[in-house]
């Protein structure tokens, strides 16, 4: 289990990225070596983006995420060990194995209910965010999803009452739809941020690639956000990974080598423009070694540390029996 | 005991929770509807009006709303009016509210009541006049209430307020102006406790909501011909009291079963599979059900009164079994 990332503090930031992208690897390692986990949906790509946002945030707030939901579970605290029984369906996984990697779910870590509805979870942060406006908690309600989401008719109801009522939510959209593909979003709307905009609701854009930058404004939203001046809609613009909407459990852009950031000549392969221009990770670890923060040995000695955890975190997994079935009703009513 | 409105005994069990609890909210225009009783829920708008959110027309955000709020330890009754505006949000209840406790391992609780009014409601047409009971019966994970005497709908709606899982609460806007004795102060009335309206010999009438108070016209008028109807309202669907309607079917051995909803996989199939089940050599007869034919509701007055499982049908149900 890592503590979260504090504002500032860039090394941990990085740390929290390796920490998620290594451990979707291992999701994808697992779901190699069984033959049913689940269908995946990795946070693979949106390190910067799910890090940064998280940096910003404070341990009270509460998060809602969609399907696409293990990265900010990691980042947030979750045990990965909890966090992988969870994914292969274990009695010790983070739910008791109900849930499974679509519906991750701690509630020690701020996380309420994991929609995999398409747009579900915008809906519930509203709630949330409504809920804690009336126990006049300075928490605040974050949710998290792609652009597609936005082509779904609750969103622009949930936008539209968040700003009515100026509840403190943060709206988080990760805009990884691509040219020249077929887009996750089919809005008449070209611009995303026209719908929220058109709501009054404040929006700000960021490169989602840029760890440094989302987080600084992750922490300007958040504060207006907190300061009780209505929700903000942030745009983290991605450009998607390769493997984002594979069926099949492969690595299109190869097992992660951070020794990439200072030996770029080695980047090859049919996705190495995705690897060069678009990965966030590795373009932090390459801005933290060219501005002395961190040296090629550290950088290398944090990846050993992360890929120590996840191996004791896929152990535990593995060991962990499946529940039994007599526990089917357990909680079903409350 | 003071003797008072259906209307009245609602809103007395909002305003008590209400007291109770200062982080219980309310969304919803027009809690009582917009009929003749809706002026009964001023002592509870004098009193937490500010309280009681006014919603955009947006029934899936809005019930997100009260889930996501319920979700974050704020206590939610949220009224949708009409239940077929309840269909709306049918995906948040159901997807979200109701697999939300079991889904994550027992972490979430979504402590809300959705309220809506079910049934003909004369001129509601095809489309305000939804009878969604066994829709949401086919649920895992939701209570569903539906009171039918202003002494029940107080004790249950404060159960439903009280719990931690979330409940439909069904009522009948039919309701609202009936009277009858209501305890003083705050009591609740356990779920999946059926209540005996009428003990009764010869046959075991299981109604629903307003359908009881058709139910008991039908045995007063049985009775004069003899026939000692025991009329058995089960109150809260989800759970259901089986043990109480099961002895009754025993005890009688004839079975009618009556509600608004329509009758394909309603709650009298549900009542009569369970007296197949479990009751099977007590039936003297085969099991009868009234309930809605299966037709868009019609605007037409005496097409509407055609679709009503009144006293005149049950009568004739009734009849049939006793052979």
């Amino acid at each position: 289990m890592t503590a979260p990332p504090e504002p500032g503090n860039r090394v941990a930031l990085f740390h929290c990225m390796v920490l998620m992208r290594r451990f979707e690897e291992e999701v994808l390692r697992i779901a190699q070596d069984h033959p049913y986990v689940g269908r995946q949906h990795l946070h693979i790509g949106h390190e910067a983006t799910g890090a940064g946002v998280v940096s910003a945030l404070e341990a009270g707030d509460l998060f809602h995420t969609n399907h696409r939901n293990h990265g900010y579970l990691i980042a947030r605290g979750a045990d990965p060990g909890r966090a992988l029984a969870e994914i292969m369906g274990r009695k010790d996984g983070l739910n008791g194995g109900l849930g499974g990697p679509w519906h991750l779910c701690d509630r020690s870590a701020g996380f309420q209910s994991t929609s995999a509805m398409v747009g579900g979870s915008v809906g519930l942060a509203v709630g949330a965010a409504f809920g804690l406006k009336t126990q006049g908690s300075k928490a605040i309600s974050v949710t998290h999803f792609g652009d597609g989401t936005l082509d779904e008719g609750i969103c622009y109801e949930a936008l539209n009452l968040a700003s009515l009522l100026a509840l403190p939510v943060l709206f988080l959209c990760e805009n990884n739809a691509k040219e020249g593909q077929r887009p996750s979003s089919m809005l008449a709307a070209k611009v995303l941020h026209d719908v929220p905009d058109a709501l009054q609701i404040r929006s700000m854009v960021v490169d989602g690639r840029d760890a440094d930058a989302v987080a600084a404004t992750a922490a300007e939203a958040v504060a207006h956000v907190r300061g009780g001046s209505g929700p903000v809609f942030l745009q983290a613009d991605l450009e998607r990974w390769p493997g984002s909407h594979q069926t099949t459990p492969e690595f299109p852009t190869g097992v992660t080598d951070l020794s990439l950031a200072w030996e770029e000549d080695r980047i090859e392969g049919p996705h190495a423009e995705w690897v060069r221009d678009h990965d966030g990770l590795r373009a932090y670890a390459k801005k933290l070694l060219a501005d002395g923060t961190l040296s090629q040995d550290q950088v290398l000695e944090i990846d050993r540390g992360v890929l120590a955890g996840i191996k004791e975190a896929r152990a535990f997994a593995e060991a962990s029996p499946y529940p039994d079935p007599s526990r089917l009703l357990d909680n079903v009513f409350a | 005991m003071t003797r008072k409105t259906y209307a009245e005994a609602l809103i007395d069990a909002l305003v008590e929770r209400a007291g109770e609890d200062e982080n219980f909210a309310m969304i919803g225009r027009g809690i009582l509807g917009h009929g003749a009783q809706a002026h009964f829920a001023e002592p509870l708008m004098e009193k937490y009006g500010h309280r009681v959110t006014d919603p955009p027309t947006a029934e899936g955000a809005v019930a997100s709303l009260g889930i996501g709020a319920a979700m974050a330890g704020t206590p939610m009754f949220l009224h949708f009016g009409t239940a077929s505006f309840a269909m709306e949000a049918f995906n948040q209840i159901i997807h979200e509210a109701g697999v939300a406790h079991s889904m994550s391992g027992g972490q979430i609780k979504v402590p809300i009541v959705f309220h809506m009014f079910h049934g003909l409601r004369r001129g509601g047409s095809g489309q305000h006049s939804l009878s969604p009971q066994s829709m949401f019966a086919n649920n895992p994970g939701l209570h569903l209430m539906m009171p039918t005497t202003p002494g029940d709908v107080k004790g249950m709606l404060r159960a439903a307020l009280k719990s931690d899982t979330p409940t439909l609460f069904i009522d009948h806007a039919a309701l609202l102006g009936t009277e009858g004795e209501v305890p003083d102060g705050p009591y609740e009335i356990p779920l999946g406790e059926a209540a005996i309206r009428r003990e009764g010999k010869d046959v075991t009438i299981v109604a629903t909501s307003r359908a009881v108070l058709w139910a008991e016209a039908a045995a007063d008028r049985l009775a004069g011909d003899g026939i000692d109807a025991e009329v058995v309202d089960p109150r809260s669907v989800v759970p259901l009291d089986t043990e109480t309607i099961v002895g009754s079917i025993r005890k009688t051995g004839r079975l009618v079963c009556v509600e608004e909803g329509i009758q394909m996989c309603s709650i009298g199939s549900e009542i009569a599979a369970l007296a197949a089940e479990q009751a099977f050599s007590s039936l003297k007869a085969p099991v009868v059900r009234v309930a809605r034919p299966p037709a868009p509701v019609p605007f037409s007055p005496p097409l509407e009164e055609a679709m009503m499982p009144g006293p005149e049908r049950i009568i004739a149900a009734v009849k049939t079994v006793m052979g």
